[in-house]
């Protein structure tokens, strides 16, 4: 057996590098490695580039803290909570370029990029303007005859950010209730290392008891660390929903560079665990809330 | 079974409600209905047709929950709290698009964009004339860039019709419609593309030869000319334009009581 446990500091410190192109899971206000996202912040990384299917918080703030100048990705929302207006802002700078892609092109570089093709063909997207934004994107003749398609060249990201309910300590990762997320199924195997939060990390005699809810093999996982509550403020279910207020407190803050900076040295900096973090977050009353609000 | 087709016509009723049930009316019990991220007015739709004329139309909640029996309409479209107890848990991403890009199946999408333009062309990406170094930086095309190519059924709803959401030419394509008009789509090969724009105003559909934007009806209270004035361009105008028909009083009752009792399909309309 090979041990995965890390803590967070090691596993950011060791296995992302100024620069890389870092895969995330998130799906507006959802199921977003927020442990990690921190924790990128906290170490300083620079000039990474992120690949994400639908964008919340965590772009946000990456943009923010000046993380961030390159993004992949379908689209950037916090859904009710609007616009994210920090990566909003950056991006109207010129500081962070985007690559915008429609989910099957996103899923067809992903894909090509976990089975080791020079390129997957999509559909969508003909007719679009998007094709000439992206030199990753080119339209190309069927060689069976058909209708011309895109070819959308594979995309391998260095690394992959995953946040789970459960894994062990050889990684075997585990999802309650299964492959829900929008980006688990993909980004992690086309990735050149992952690294996997879970709610809870438990002995590997409790992964058999459901085998049918593993959802990663420990042989491609680089490191696990548990965090619970790690995808707060989005919302994991079963386990909790998003924060309501924290999505509102950032929104509000968010026009307003001098303020979000505030912001993210009180829930980011500052706190060096994650029960610290929680704390600044609200604490046991936020807990509450949003185990409470799963029922609702 | 609410008593919906004897049901007299509503004279106590909103734009939002008169939106949801020309939304529900494009929906059979032969389709499958699926909606995205902050769909208040399509959800109360679907919610509507299961309720009435299309008690079998399937929907799959969020891209995610096959069958929700969700209670009314909560403050997210893509959260569980709208999905949690489906009869089938669909992965949002890679499964979803294996179902929705085979023709057969899930022919139909509403769908929501900053611009529109006369051809029933969006824009979804960005306001300015250089996509590196746009003057607004928009959400992004998330599935509307392939729904646009693949042949879908589209179905735009728009609560807040005005020039700056319905223009003569999009600033960017991130969905194709008709293009430049006339025969292009077709020409390209595309099938399917935008058959309605539902706003808080009127009904718009596509002119058969031209592709160009047709009023179709205004809804009552609204005349051709306030919609005209209100659009980014000439829209394609008929000698005699229809008024919208109104909802029944009991289609009212079921969005106000049981579909969305808090009111969330209001936060679309600014």
């Amino acid at each position: 057996m090979t041990d995965k446990l890390a803590t967070l500091e090691d596993a950011v410190g060791d296995l992302v590098s100024d620069g890389d192109v870092v895969a995330l899971q998130n799906m507006a206000t959802q199921a977003a490695p927020m442990a990690l996202v921190r924790e990128l912040i906290r170490q300083g990384k620079r000039d990474l580039g992120l690949v994400v299917l639908v964008g919340g918080m965590a772009v946000d703030w990456l943009a923010a803290a000046g993380t961030i100048n390159r993004l992949i990705g379908a689209a950037v929302s916090m859904e009710q909570f609007g616009l994210c207006q920090q990566y909003r802002a950056a991006v109207e700078r010129g500081d962070v370029t985007v690559e915008e892609l429609s989910e099957t092109a996103l899923n067809a570089r992903l894909g090509a990029g976990a089975r080791n093709l020079p390129f997957l063909p999509t559909k969508g997207l003909i007719g679009t303007d998007l094709i000439d934004q992206s030199e990753n994107l080119v339209l190309i003749d069927d060689p069976f005859g058909g209708r011309p398609v895109v070819a959308c060249r594979a995309l391998v990201p260095d690394v992959a950010l995953v946040h789970a309910h459960r894994a062990d300590r050889e990684g075997n990762i585990q999802y309650e209730p299964t492959i829900l997320w929008p980006d688990i199924g993909i980004m992690p195997k086309a990735a050149q290392r992952v690294i996997v939060t879970a709610e809870e990390i438990v002995d590997t005699s409790r992964i058999r008891e459901n085998p049918d809810r593993t959802v990663l093999p420990g042989f491609i996982v680089d490191a696990v660390i548990e965090v619970p509550y790690g995808a707060h403020p989005t919302s994991f279910y079963p386990r909790y929903g998003y924060d309501t207020s924290f999505h509102m407190a950032w929104a509000k803050v968010a026009r307003d560079a001098e303020a979000a900076k505030g912001f993210l040295d009180r829930v980011v900096r500052e706190p060096d665990t994650q029960a610290e973090y929680l704390n600044a977050a609200g604490g046991a009353q936020m807990i509450a809330a949003i185990e409470r609000w799963r029922t609702t | 079974m609410s008593d919906w087709q004897s049901s007299p016509t509503a004279t106590d009723y909103t734009i939002d409600e008169l939106m949801i049930t020309v939304l529900a009316r494009q929906f059979t019990n032969e389709d499958q209905a699926c909606n995205g991220m902050a769909s208040f007015l399509p959800v109360s739709a679907f919610m509507l047709a299961r309720l009435t004329h299309a008690p079998h139309l399937t929907w799959l909640a969020g891209a995610a929950g096959l069958e929700p029996k969700a209670s009314k309409v909560p403050a997210s479209t893509l959260e569980s709290p709208l999905w949690a107890d489906s009869v089938m848990y669909i992965e949002q991403y890679g499964d979803f698009w294996n179902y929705a890009l085979n023709g057969r199946w899930l022919t139909k999408f509403c769908v929501g964009a900053a611009q529109l333009d006369q051809f029933g062309n969006a824009n979804n990406s960005i306001i300015g004339s250089d996509y590196h170094r746009p003057k607004v930086r928009l959400p992004g095309t998330a599935g509307l860039g392939d729904m646009g190519s693949i042949g879908k059924l589209l179905y735009y709803w728009n609560p807040n019709h005005g020039p700056r959401s319905l223009v003569e030419k999009v600033d960017f394509i991130s969905a194709a419609g008709y293009l430049g008009g006339g025969s292009e789509r077709e020409d390209m090969g595309l099938t399917g593309g935008p058959q309605l724009v539902v706003t808080n105003l009127a009904v718009l559909d596509f002119e058969p030869d031209s592709k160009r934007m047709r009023l179709q009806s205004v809804h009552p209270g609204t005349t051709a000319e306030e919609v005209q004035e209100a659009t980014g361009f000439e829209l394609v105008t008929p000698e005699s334009v229809p008024e919208t028909a109104p909802p029944s009083v009991e289609q009212v009752r079921l969005i106000r009581e049981d579909i969305d009792p808090d009111g969330m399909r209001k936060r679309e309309f600014r």
